[in-house]
């Protein structure tokens, strides 16, 4: 017969935190802005900081770093974008809170008619950074403390989102495509988390939705023209199952509606458009996260429908100095 | 067995006090019944007649029935490792209002005794003769090569004693079980073969509360009856502590009404590890344990004595030594460790949700105000980790089992099938306050459990506390004399072994307030570890370190934390108790064990030290703060 002191030691137990704050996806990635994907909003432990590196690979008729999507008939558009940024978790009011900075970058090229004129370009640079600020308004409080982290389930939780772009990406007035948008634009959403089973690693089940709506400004040197472009409302919706304690799945779909875009008095389609999509996540280390997704519309066959694919490869890397300390004092034992 | 206290009337079925009425008016037989019917009249008074006859035997059969009731049901509850201060009647904070109103309406026990493990009691409890006669003198999975073979030491119920339940239904009972039996597994050996007529049994002594799932892969499968029937599968919608009751509920109605009382023994397997929980109970004391198990003793001892449980100087156990002061855990391990605690605390409300719905269904069927209820726990708590031993080392044929039915892991998967937690020897401790050690040691806090009784057999005051000293193998004799039933002298041409125990007829009548003696003494042996305790004095063997592998002497009526061994001071007294451990041994046919489950724990555990309140300052010392008109900035 033996007496167990394991649990005395604190760093198992921090380990296991590590873990779950990992698993969540903290800042898991997030696609051509206009998308983000299942898991995006789990929370974590207040003061866990991450930095995502998301690769992406988009094919379509949309400029995939602008959020309007607005259709150009008949183009055919590839582009790889990077994104990378920053985002630092903390209590407001006792809920819980994510402040973030995202910075897209890479490279675009395809061919656009934009009012009856062909454009066959290529551009590469910085777009424009976005800001996010998420803070929970309905469901558990914020984690401030290891145990409220081991505590911590979701239930139904229902989030406050803002989004703000800001205009300052590389913006070249002579060309259709372009990775910065000339103009503030910005989203507000309620992204809803409702867990569904057990909250164990290995067994969660979640069906996440985001309404949410995306507001522009007007670009006023589009081309030399001017872009005025309607709300786009846009439902993400996403049925995620762990298929094992560090390996989970989504089943994503995304709806867009609105967005109708006016281009000097000449308004183009409103999108009314559905994507489906697919994407497996895997928790490599502690610190790391990994996350592969495929997405595309389906019902795109008119060439006025928004047509666009994107194979997505993220990593993010996560870190909270508490167990970072508990790690450097596991390594001395 | 002495003349009986406890007067209930019985009587035997078929006998009736009140025979048809076979003269005057209704005789058939009368010369007048003889003269020719020639008027409507007589017609008349001839149906009147008929009539009247069939009222009475009806009316008879009626009173009969009642007459018959008046001998009480007998309900025993068992909680499995259900330890002395879980219950709110004895100064636990975890809510047991069902059980704590059994108390309100009975009588608790503070000096009780059961033995140190689970199947040991039951073999007690069912058979009243010691231990080392009655086939669990040692458990069946420590049986020590020296006693193998040797009648006593069979590991199951043997048969040479006759049981509890065998008696009651030979006296007239429906008898009952449902739960943990844990007192073999073969034919001649399960419920149903030892006088239950109705059973629905756990064979094991654990398993999952969810499925059949046990522990090792040499035994991958708890083994259930099922009225005599080794059962294939589980009912739907299994939970054990739920089903043990639904099935018990059916048992009684299925004969209610039929005038005949019944014995149930309710052998809960709540609320041993693992604590398997349904959902719903899981989160009645989020956080409440996080301050840990120091302040939960002093707060339960506290109560304790406010309620008159324990004296007023009553002094905690030491921690044990290898057990850290809570305050200097961080906020994880405090909360993971007392998330633990919070699962144990629902399990002891799930346990008494339980019992309130057979009380309940008592009260709605009109029994409860005449059955006895005898409540209490098996043993200590449980502070050993079971699943560490059971589960053995990586590489090994039981771990790999473990890794594939018990690795749900994860706080949020405790209470789920595939999870497996106990709470530890922290909190064993607490539910066993204010006594030291738990489960599986004759310390105190091993062997001394709470104890309710109440029902029609209770005359004393209702709520009221009483300190005699009492033992699990009384339960036999006492219930005995309560359904007016004997103790044969044999059984099959072999002679009975005598019952050790004494019945508690005289105290639960009011007319004593002890049972025992000065002169009279208990005696327990298990894993080689041996107790005799006699009046205020109890000597104690126990296995290094949690004992000093030697004799050691405490006066547990002054000092029942067992803090001060007195031996060195009291020759005398030792030297007497000796003299009884030896009466007990050749009376018992008691043989140590050449080899038991304690025999390596010196060298596992870390030194044993004394721990003493505020030592080492070291860990207590709180950030100096100079005056504040002494703080300055350092000079340029």
């Amino acid at each position: 017969m033996r007496i167990d002191t394991y649990h005395m030691k604190p760093f198992p137990w921090l380990g296991m935190i590590v873990a779950t704050m990992l698993v969540v996806g903290t800042l898991c990635p997030s696609q051509a802005q206009a998308q983000v994907p299942a898991r995006f909003y789990w929370k974590t432990l207040s003061g866990t900081n991450a930095v995502p590196l998301i690769v992406e690979s988009l094919t379509g008729n949309t400029n995939p770093f602008d959020p309007a999507h607005n259709v150009s008939a008949d183009a055919d558009i590839d582009a790889t974008l990077t994104l990378m940024g920053y985002a630092k978790f903390f209590p407001l009011l006792d809920r819980a809170a994510m402040a973030a900075v995202l910075l897209p970058m890479g490279r675009i090229s395809g061919d656009v008619t934009v009012v009856g004129r062909a454009f066959s370009e290529s551009v590469n640079g910085f777009g424009d950074p976005m800001l996010e600020f998420v803070v929970n308004v309905i469901g558990p409080p914020a984690q401030m403390n290891i145990p409220d982290a081991l505590r911590y389930a979701p239930g139904f939780s229902v989030d406050l989102l803002v989004d703000l772009a800001l205009p300052i990406g590389e913006y070249d007035d002579d060309q259709a495509l372009n990775i910065g948008q000339n103009r503030w634009y910005g989203r507000l959403g309620l992204p809803i988390i409702w867990q569904l089973g057990p909250w164990v690693p290995g067994r969660r089940t979640t069906l996440e939705l985001l309404p949410a709506v995306w507001l522009f400004g007007d670009n006023d040197d589009y081309v030399g023209q001017t872009m005025e472009t309607d709300p786009l409302f846009q439902l993400d919706a996403h049925l995620t199952r762990d298929l094992t304690e560090h390996f989970w799945g989504s089943l994503d779909g995304a709806w867009y509606s609105g967005g109708e875009a006016t281009i000097n008095g000449v308004s183009g389609e409103k999108l009314d458009n559905i994507g489906l999509g697919l994407t497996f996540g895997y928790q490599i280390n502690d610190n790391l996260n990994l996350t592969v997704s495929y997405k595309s519309t389906i019902n795109d066959d008119a060439p006025d429908d928004l047509r666009m694919d994107n194979l997505m490869v993220s990593f993010v890397y996560g870190w909270h100095k508490l167990i970072e300390g508990s790690r450097r004092l596991k390594d001395e034992e | 067995m002495g003349q009986s206290l406890i007067q209930f009337k019985r009587r035997s079925p078929g006998v009736t006090s009140c025979q048809p009425d076979r003269s005057g008016d209704g005789d058939m037989d009368s010369p007048r019944m003889r003269r020719p019917i020639n008027n409507l009249k007589h017609l008349s008074l001839a149906f009147l007649a008929v009539a009247a006859m069939f009222a009475a035997f009806v009316l008879s059969a009626d009173t009969l029935a009642a007459e018959t009731s008046r001998r009480p049901n007998i309900v025993v509850i068992l909680g499995d490792d259900l330890g002395f201060a879980d219950m709110g009647s004895y100064g636990s904070e975890i809510k047991t209002p069902n059980l704590d109103s059994l108390a309100n309406d009975g009588v608790r026990f503070t000096n009780f005794y059961t033995h140190a493990s689970c199947s040991p009691t039951r073999s007690l409890l069912l058979s009243g003769v010691d231990t080392h006669q009655n086939g669990l003198g040692n458990m069946d999975e420590w049986t020590a090569p020296n006693q193998q073979g040797v009648s006593g030491y069979e590991g199951y119920l043997n048969d040479q004693v006759v049981t509890l339940p065998q008696l009651l239904k030979d006296a007239g009972y429906h008898t009952y079980m449902v739960g943990k039996w844990h007192l073999g597994k073969a034919p001649e050996q399960i419920p149903a073969a030892r006088g239950f007529e109705r059973d629905f049994s756990l064979l094991d002594g654990a398993g999952s509360y969810w499925d059949m799932t046990n522990f090792t892969a040499a035994s991958p499968r708890s083994v259930f009856t099922e009225d005599g029937r080794y059962l294939t599968q589980l009912p739907k919608d299994y939970y054990a502590t739920k089903t043990y009751t639904d099935k018990l509920i059916e048992f009684i109605d299925a004969n209610q009404g039929d005038g005949k009382p019944f014995f149930a023994y309710v052998a809960h397997q709540a609320p041993h590890d693992p604590y398997h929980l349904p959902q719903e109970w899981r989160n009645r004391h989020v956080g409440e344990y996080d301050k840990g198990w120091d302040a939960l003793r002093q707060e339960r001892l506290r109560r304790q004595i406010e309620l008159g449980i324990l004296p007023s100087d009553t002094q905690l156990a030491e921690r044990m030594w290898f057990l850290p002061d809570p305050i200097v855990l961080a906020p994880a391990p405090r909360a993971l460790l007392g998330k633990k605690m919070e699962l144990y605390a629902g399990m002891v409300e799930n346990l008494d949700f339980h019992v309130g719905r057979l009380i309940d269904h008592l009260k709605k069927i009109g029994e409860y105000d005449n059955t006895i209820f005898i409540v209490f726990g098996d043993n200590g708590a449980e502070g050993t980790d079971l699943f560490k031993m059971i589960a053995g080392s990586p590489g090994s044929r039981d771990y790999l089992f473990a890794a594939i039915n018990w690795s749900q892991t994860h706080p949020n998967a405790w209470g789920d099938p595939g999870s497996y937690v106990g709470y530890g020897p922290m909190w064993a401790q607490a539910s066993m306050t204010p006594f030291s050690q738990y489960k599986g040691w004759l310390a105190e806090g091993g062997i001394r459990n709470a104890l309710i009784v109440s029902g029609p057999a209770v005359k004393r005051a209702k709520g009221s506390i009483n300190h005699g000293l009492l033992h699990v193998a009384d339960i036999m004799p006492t219930l005995l004399e309560i359904a007016g039933a004997s103790y044969p002298k044999s059984q099959q041409g072999s002679k009975l072994p005598a019952l050790m125990g004494k019945s508690w007829g005289p105290l639960l009548a009011g007319q004593a307030d002890a049972v025992r003696t000065e002169q009279d003494y208990l005696a327990w042996e298990l894993f080689g570890n041996r107790a005799v305790r006699q009046g205020e004095w109890k000597l104690r063997w126990q296995f290094k370190p949690y004992g000093k592998g030697g004799w050691e002497l405490f006066n547990v009526a002054k000092d029942p934390a067992e803090r001060e061994d007195v031996a060195a001071r009291n020759p005398e007294k030792v030297k007497a108790l000796m003299a009884l451990w030896d009466d007990y041994v050749a009376t018992n046919n008691v043989i140590l064990p050449s080899r038991s489950v304690f025999e390596t724990l010196e060298d596992q555990l870390p030194m044993r030290v004394p721990v003493e309140s505020g030592y080492p300052p070291l860990i207590y010392k709180r950030q100096f703060v100079p005056p504040q008109e002494m703080m300055a900035d350092p000079k340029p």
